[in-house]
């Protein structure tokens, strides 16, 4: 397969990595070969690509681990793995609930890389008032994330859901590109991204600074908190 | 399959000092605010730039540019603003992702202040921070947004694979837009409210050869019609006063900007739809500070008039300084 990174962003990212990354990172991606309910018209012809860029960010520095699961039913569950394919950042301060759901393109390429970073380090760009709010939630937390590749107000919801995750066990948070996952886009009336579900039963569309998006997720778990 | 993965330079740039001075700080990186943010890191200026969102402004959700001269078979938007913050990174301009909150005076200087109460102290600010899309002037608006409404096609489109879409506008982005959206609808009928388009020739050219594409003119939309999610469109015939629904999943909107001055207002001088007020200098009513591309009194909203501001503005700047010092 050719290269999906172009040299010259190799370069940049590898500048970044040297400078930024401090302790281990692990990528879980989860495959399922096709014939799987899992592999669709929407999803299969992404697969590969996925886990070559998976492998292609992974080889840039000796600090990331890219860890591979196929048609890995056990590993799959003990993760709570959803769709296909899923890639979980694993470190300091995430445990399998930092999860991109389809492929990391266009716009959320830079979710993926900032993540790896922010994991690295243990910590997240959160403000102190943030951070405090989310470590305080003290009921499981699940926050999907709509996105499309092509769409630039995205990843900010992206990072904003990760980061919460990153900063609380009980919080899990994923992104699902739309374009891959049509029936649960469906489910969920996604028209427009980003769209945000939180708990089945907060949603909203469109990227909220860090405090109000925070607002929507302690809405969510309100009555079950007190 | 149209995917693509380039490695944003935001994250690798110098780290900022915290209270430092600042010659000049920008809010917003789209065209305008990334060109004075490039023009003042080659004059050695020390320049942050703040971007609420990501960089990139309006233009970032446009498909292909084909007026921005230089790149002769057009270019995304997404990858002209890319290579715009790698320039401006290059020389030295800082840009992070906050929001401001407040602008203030300080003596001779002005702090800008941003969520969590981050503090800039500044000599000069140049404001950047562009417009949104204006709502669909439907009483609708508000239940439909997102469920079938969208201002962004670039964003939303694939949703409406195989059905019916309606674009309200007449401009270089609503048939931008329309174009757009025959790659994923079944028929997309443009609703606007004269008889003719106000888009450049070529774009017309395009639209009107393309089959998917309707057209109902002199019309403007009255209400949204749905359940739940968008089954339709009133659109009102502004001569005949006749009514009638088309039947559409989806509703894209490009009829006009709002400008993003909130920032400033009571702090510079705004026109009447609330644009910032600037002189041929690109100063507005308050010396030291600026203001650039979509959000200013500007005839043109392109990426090269935007482009052209942050120029002007940054050497209007760098002589504000020069004499602030003297």
């Amino acid at each position: 397969m050719e290269k999906l990174l172009k040299e010259q962003d190799v370069q940049y990212i590898k500048e970044l990595f040297d400078r930024d990354l401090v302790d281990p990172v692990e990528l879980v991606l989860f495959l399922e070969s096709e014939g799987s309910d899992k592999v669709t018209a929407a999803n299969s012809q992404y697969l590969q690509h996925t886990e070559e860029i998976a492998k292609e960010v992974s080889e840039i520095s000796d600090k990331i681990k890219l860890t591979v699961y196929k048609d890995d039913k056990e590993k799959e569950k003990e993760y709570g793995v959803k769709e296909i394919s899923a890639l979980f950042i694993q470190g300091k301060n995430s445990d399998r609930n930092v999860v991109f759901y389809g492929i990391p393109s266009g716009h959320e390429f830079s979710s993926l890389l900032e993540d790896i970073v922010n994991v690295s380090q243990g910590t997240t760009r959160l403000s102190p008032a943030s951070k405090e709010a989310a470590r305080n939630i003290k009921v499981p937390v699940e926050i999907l994330v709509f996105i499309t590749p092509t769409c630039p107000h995205c990843p900010g919801a992206v990072k904003t859901a990760h980061q919460l995750a990153m900063e609380n066990k009980l919080i899990k948070a994923a992104m699902i590109e739309a374009n891959e996952f049509p029936e649960l886009s469906k489910k969920y009336n996604v028209y427009s991204v980003p769209k945000v579900v939180i708990n089945e039963k907060v949603q909203f569309e469109g990227a909220l600074p860090e405090d109000m998006f925070l607002n929507k997720v302690l809405s969510a778990v309100g009555e079950s908190q007190e | 399959m149209d995917e693509f993965f380039t490695a944003p330079v935001v994250e690798k740039q110098a780290a900022v000092i915290p209270d430092a001075l600042w010659d000049m700080t920008i809010l917003g990186a789209g065209p305008g605010g990334l060109t004075a943010g490039i023009y003042a890191g080659r004059s050695g200026l020390n320049v942050i730039i703040l971007e609420k969102l990501s960089p990139g402004g309006q233009i970032a959700v446009s498909e292909q540019i084909d007026n921005y001269p230089g790149f002769p078979d057009g270019i995304s938007g997404t990858e002209l603003v890319e290579r715009m913050e790698k320039q401006a990174v290059r020389f030295g301009t800082r840009i992070v992702m906050e929001e401001v909150m407040r602008i203030s005076k300080e003596g001779k200087l002005f702090v800008v202040t941003t969520t969590g109460n981050k503090k800039y102290r500044t000599k000069t600010i140049i404001i950047s921070t562009g417009a949104d899309p204006v709502k669909l002037p439907v009483p609708e608006e508000e239940k439909f947004r997102g469920k079938g409404i969208s201002y962004c096609a670039t964003c939303d489109a694939a949703f409406f694979r195989g059905k019916d879409v309606a674009i309200v506008g007449g401009g270089d982005t609503a048939i931008t837009d329309a174009l757009h959206l025959t790659r994923f609808a079944n028929k997309v009928t443009i609703v606007h409210r004269r008889r003719e388009l106000r888009a450049v020739k070529a774009l017309q050219e395009e639209v009107f050869a393309n089959p998917k594409i309707m057209f109902q003119w002199d019309s403007i939309p009255s209400h949204v019609i749905g359940d739940e999610m968008v089954e339709g469109l009133e659109i009102e015939n502004v001569k005949t006063r006749e009514k009638k629904v088309l039947k559409v999943n989806g509703i894209f909107a490009a009829i006009g900007t709002v400008p993003n001055s909130k920032i400033v207002r009571g702090i510079v001088e705004l026109d009447e739809r609330g644009f910032i007020k600037t002189n041929h200098n690109r100063e507005t009513s308050v010396p030291g500070i600026f203001a650039v591309g979509d959000v200013r009194d500007t005839p043109l909203r392109q990426v090269i008039t935007a482009a052209g501001d942050g120029a002007i503005a940054e050497f209007s700047a760098e002589n504000y300084i020069k004499l602030m010092e003297r």
